[in-house]
């Protein structure tokens, strides 16, 4: 009898900790829904006449201060600057894991340890050096020079996940396809490629997600007149009056690519091949 | 077709000696076994003459070059792993395909090669699967037909039965052999079954600890072991093994132990005579030169283990256990005390401190 009332009393109090500590998250993200969708909130959480009026800026131009853009060029350039510093991630990972899996060089367990040290390093204190750097390469001030500088963040990350699958392929498969009469590159490219297509997306996704929400190199590094969706909210929230609702349905926006990235490139995260042969 | 020549091969990984000075001949359409234990170098001599790795000291020669330096995209050899290492993400026929491709073979000639070796291999309606649909016996045999397709001068097989099931390795076994022959490709296997080497290759060479033990055909290594290691290694059940003296009485040789002593034959007696440099010595005899029930050495059975083609009878003569071969009806109950007759003319004889055979 006491026993069970014990278990009762465990499970619940699990569920009222669990939800406690949620309950904070769950009403932002409520409130952050509702607010995109209603024009008006009672008592500041609960929404009156639901409808798409906070989208309007979905075929208005959006304006802050004397300048203004649309939302698709800010989306525009936000996946522009996405992509490239994703696939600038990815490629390099790409090459810079396989070397790191499988190749034996003077400096490699160093070369693995520094790029775990590098990614401790905060990006904010790379950026005066960034700057002057894209400065002198004459890539300021464009979204792909920034897109590779914020590239180099992920990278070493990156590399680390990349290694980690090329590690998993065997040994024997890599012979196989030397004594077929590939070249290294060949075995990169024809024959490891296609068995790590989910690293290649994991990494991809990471670069993509990184790039997507980045904000203090997007705004540091680039004009304001070239927005992207990041730069764009927060120049709405330095007006005088700040329109939630409109904040809200932008920022819902914000969040669809990505959401898709994910379902897009979700089968390709799951698809893990079956190496070698029996027993391997 | 190639002749291979390896030359006081080394390959040192640190203070490791894996191959250490390996000197063999491979002629030209021959089917050699590389043999011996896990950890004996075979796998790295196999590696080297491939070309992943680069010997430490010596020469790998294919015909009279040397290719110590070539990559082994550029050695036109044709290579079978122990896990096969298809490609998984490929169709049979893309797998079988693949060296074609890299070679950049026109493809109006891939369909009739690759048709050409999967009805060598008999695997030719199985064409458009990939290798996780196919068993292991059928992906062995893509393995070999991804080898087979761009015509190698030499063929490479790394332990190529040890993933089947016992009754597949035997087909198998046959199978290698005869195709072996068919194609006439030199070919070296490597494996740590005795029995396959033995029944697979025209020769052996035997390797423990990175050095050759001895090279012959599986006849030689059978009836005239170089070395102590070779004569345990070779044949199940295992050679029997006791220490004995030689002992001169009245001109004849004589082998003498606690509890047994027979004069030499005088071929075998010669032989020691030149060889030996000590008295005491190892005797082998095989379990099948054993004739039990004649002669006068006693022994007292230990335990009797029907084998259905034959008796193994394991015997006590003193401390010494010995392993009999009885005929297949042989009943003998435990305790009992019988008698023993080597075969003189097969009896081996070992000096105690080199380990080798005194009747080379």
């Amino acid at each position: 009898m006491w026993a069970r009332a014990r278990q009762w009393w465990n499970k619940v109090a699990s569920y009222l900790v669990l939800g406690a500590v949620a309950a904070p998250f769950l009403t932002m993200y409520v409130s952050f829904f509702l607010r995109a969708f209603g024009k008006r909130m009672y008592l500041g959480v609960v929404p009156k006449e639901f409808g798409f009026a906070n989208f309007q800026f979905l075929w208005r131009p959006i304006a802050w201060g004397l300048e203004q853009t649309t939302v698709w060029t800010a989306l525009g350039n936000t996946v522009f600057f996405a992509v490239t510093s994703a696939l600038a991630v990815t490629i390099i990972c790409m090459l810079a894991g396989y070397a790191l899996s499988r190749i034996e060089f003077r400096g490699k367990n160093f070369f693995l340890v520094l790029q775990l040290f590098l990614h401790a390093v905060p990006g904010q204190i790379l950026l005066i050096a960034i700057f002057f750097l894209l400065f002198y390469i004459k890539l300021l001030h464009k979204i792909p020079g920034v897109a590779l500088a914020r590239a180099s963040l992920e990278i070493p990350l990156g590399i680390w996940m990349a290694k980690g699958f090329f590690d998993g392929i065997p040994w024997d498969v890599e012979r196989s396809a030397m004594i077929d009469g590939c070249t290294r590159f060949q075995v990169w490219y024809r024959v490891f490629l296609p068995l790590v297509k989910p690293g290649i997306a994991a990494v991809f996704i990471w670069g993509f997600l990184f790039a997507w929400h980045d904000f203090i190199y997007v705004y540091t590094l680039l004009p304001g007149t070239i927005k992207l969706m990041s730069t764009l909210i927060q120049s709405l929230l330095a007006t005088e009056v700040i329109d939630y609702g409109y904040l809200a349905a932008l920022s819902l926006i914000y969040m669809i690519p990505p959401l898709l990235l994910f379902v897009f490139l979700q089968r390709a995260l799951l698809r893990v091949p079956v190496f070698g042969g029996k027993g391997v | 077709m190639m002749r291979i020549s390896l030359h006081n091969l080394s390959k040192y990984f640190g203070d490791v000696k894996a191959v250490d000075e390996l000197t063999l001949q491979i002629q030209e359409g021959e089917f050699v076994a590389l043999l011996g234990p896990s950890g004996c170098g075979k796998t790295t001599t196999l590696l080297t003459i491939a070309g992943f790795y680069r010997p430490t000291k010596g020469e790998v020669r294919f015909s009279d070059r040397v290719v110590n330096d070539l990559p082994p995209r550029e050695r036109n050899i044709g290579m079978v792993f122990q896990s096969y290492a298809l490609y998984p993400h490929m169709r049979v026929f893309d797998n079988i395909t693949f060296p074609l491709k890299i070679k950049k073979v026109p493809k109006k000639h891939w369909g009739t090669k690759a048709t050409e070796v999967a009805k060598l291999l008999e695997i030719a309606d199985l064409m458009d699967r990939v290798p996780g649909q196919l068993s292991g016996g059928q992906q062995q045999r893509v393995a070999l037909a991804r080898s087979l397709v761009k015509e190698p001068d030499l063929l490479l097989l790394d332990e190529p039965l040890s993933n089947l099931d016992a009754k597949l390795r035997i087909t198998m076994r046959a199978e290698l052999k005869r195709l072996q022959k068919d194609l006439g490709i030199t070919t070296i296997f490597v494996t740590h079954d005795q029995v396959e080497a033995m029944t697979m290759a025209d020769r052996i060479a035997l390797l423990e600890g990175g050095r050759l033990q001895q090279v012959g055909s599986p006849e030689e290594l059978y009836d005239l072991p170089a070395t102590l290691f070779v004569a345990g290694f070779i044949g199940t059940p295992p050679m029997n093994f006791v220490e004995v003296s030689l002992e001169e009485v009245e001109g004849r040789l004589f082998v003498i132990t606690e509890h047994f002593r027979f004069p030499l034959l005088n071929g075998i007696a010669q032989k020691v005579h030149r060889m030996a440099t000590s008295r005491e010595v190892v005797l082998g005899i095989r379990p099948e030169d054993i004739k039990i029930g004649q002669g006068k050495i006693e022994a007292e059975v230990y335990v009797v283990e029907p084998l259905g083609r034959d008796t193994l009878v394991t015997l006590r003569i003193g401390a010494v256990g010995f392993k009999v071969l009885a005929p297949p009806r042989f009943r003998v109950a435990i305790g009992e005390r019988v008698q023993l007759a080597f075969s003189m003319e097969r009896i081996q004889l070992f000096d105690k401190t080199t380990e080798r055979s005194l009747l080379l």
